[in-house]
């Protein structure tokens, strides 16, 4: 009897720790992602009557026009499935950068795994926004022009479907001369990420 | 007496005015339900939360996955205000793709009820359904013409469920053309996270 409790319980922990209770895909469970040079476990929250609470679940949201479901014509938008594609192909390879939009405060409680912060306010700032060209793989050359033919592939979110950071941002963006499509745009932002039960951390 | 007139104007506009707006300048927009004019407006109250079952986070797999942004290439994904744009117009049929339960509960309004079931297997059912969609039977060859059918815009209860994109694709196996269908993936868990309008759709009896 207590053999078949114990093996019970062994099944239970390892069904539990493969993270398959909850999964993204069929095919995934979960992925790992380097977060500031750590590997980290990206998966949903195995509990199956876990909500969310707190300023994430809130509805009443004046002066916070829900967006579009497109920023430009040229710009893909993503879902989660593909912002993990997106993490793994290209970010871990350091061939993309994930970019998150919010205040510095709101990046610092929390954050998607794998993103870097760059306050919106930073648009108005030419030369914050000349450096992060640069990091980015653009060339500013002798004419003034702005070479992007090495540029990283560059996601961006902010807090949710009613932000409209993500899409003024890349329409700036847009307009410096990076190209369409090596920007995309996860519309759901950090509010979708959460309300799915996904994976966070504190920066 | 110019004044008073005008300060009365600015009050009632206070008070009547949507605080929360779909997007600056829109306050709501009106559908049609049961052949009467309904609002779908955001929600008002300060200090909302989602808390019904719509604010779970984790629902088993299976049957629950992530779907993927688009269905298929070549078929559009739609967001709340295309969505609105869509019902408010008239420009096809609103679709709820979800089992009669689900629907019963909460549905967006002015959706029809048309359950992902219905479109899967040769039946007497899909039959109905495909001749309401503006299908043609062509009998001889044993194969549907959707032609001329209805543009048609799905959903189901939001990025987790799998409803909706089942049905569309069963349309497309049909030969549903693509530019004819769309999917509005954000669903009943987004629709109600953005604090719109739901309804309690009326039995049919």
């Amino acid at each position: 009897m207590r053999i078949i409790l114990l093996l019970f319980i062994y099944t239970l922990s390892s069904y539990a720790g493969q993270f398959s209770k909850v999964k993204i895909t069929p095919e995934i469970s979960y992925i790992y992602v380097y977060h500031k040079g750590k590997a980290v476990k990206v998966h949903r929250i195995q509990d199956t009557s876990n909500k969310l609470t707190g300023e994430y679940a809130m509805t009443y949201r004046p002066h916070r026009d829900i967006q579009p479901i497109k920023v430009t014509k040229d710009v893909k938008t993503i879902g989660e499935v593909e912002l993990l594609h997106f993490m793994k192909n290209k970010v871990n390879k350091k061939q993309g950068v994930l970019v998150d939009l919010r205040t510095k405060n709101e990046y610092k409680d929390e954050s998607i795994p794998s993103a870097v912060n760059i306050p919106f306010e930073v648009m108005s700032n030419k030369v914050k926004v000349e450096k992060i060209l640069k990091v980015l793989g653009a060339k500013r050359l002798a004419d003034g022009s702005l070479d992007t033919s090495k540029v990283l592939d560059v996601t961006f979110y902010c807090s949710g479907l009613w932000c409209k950071k993500s899409s003024m941002f890349i329409k700036s963006f847009l307009e410096l001369g990076y190209p369409a499509d090596k920007i995309l745009y996860y519309r759901g932002g950090f509010q979708m990420w959460k309300i799915l039960g996904f994976t966070t951390v504190t920066n | 007496m110019r004044t008073r007139f005008i300060i009365f104007l600015l009050i009632s506009t206070f008070i009547h005015a949507n605080k929360v707006e779909i997007v600056k300048g829109l306050p709501f927009v009106t559908v049609e339900v049961e052949g009467k004019i309904f609002k779908i407006e955001r929600n008002q109250v300060k200090d909302s939360y989602l808390t019904n079952t719509f604010a779970l986070t984790s629902r088993p797999s299976p049957p629950f996955f992530i779907e993927p942004f688009s269905v298929s290439e070549g078929i559009e994904t739609y967001g709340e205000l295309e969505v609105l744009d869509f019902i408010s117009k008239k420009k096809g049929l609103f679709i709820d793709a979800r089992l009669s339960n689900w629907y019963k509960r909460s549905a967006i309004p002015s959706s029809l009820n048309i359950s992902f079931k219905h479109f899967l297997d040769e039946s007497d059912e899909q039959t109905k359904v495909f001749k309401r969609l503006g299908g043609v039977l062509n009998e001889s060859q044993d194969k549907w013409d959707f032609k001329h059918a209805k543009t048609l815009l799905l959903y189901c209860n939001g990025a987790w469920c799998g409803q909706s994109p089942t049905a569309i694709n069963a349309l497309l196996e049909n030969g549903y053309p693509k530019e004819k269908l769309k999917y509005y993936r954000g669903g009943m868990q987004s629709w109600q996270l953005l604090g719109l309008t739901t309804i309690v759709p009326k039995e049919k009896k």
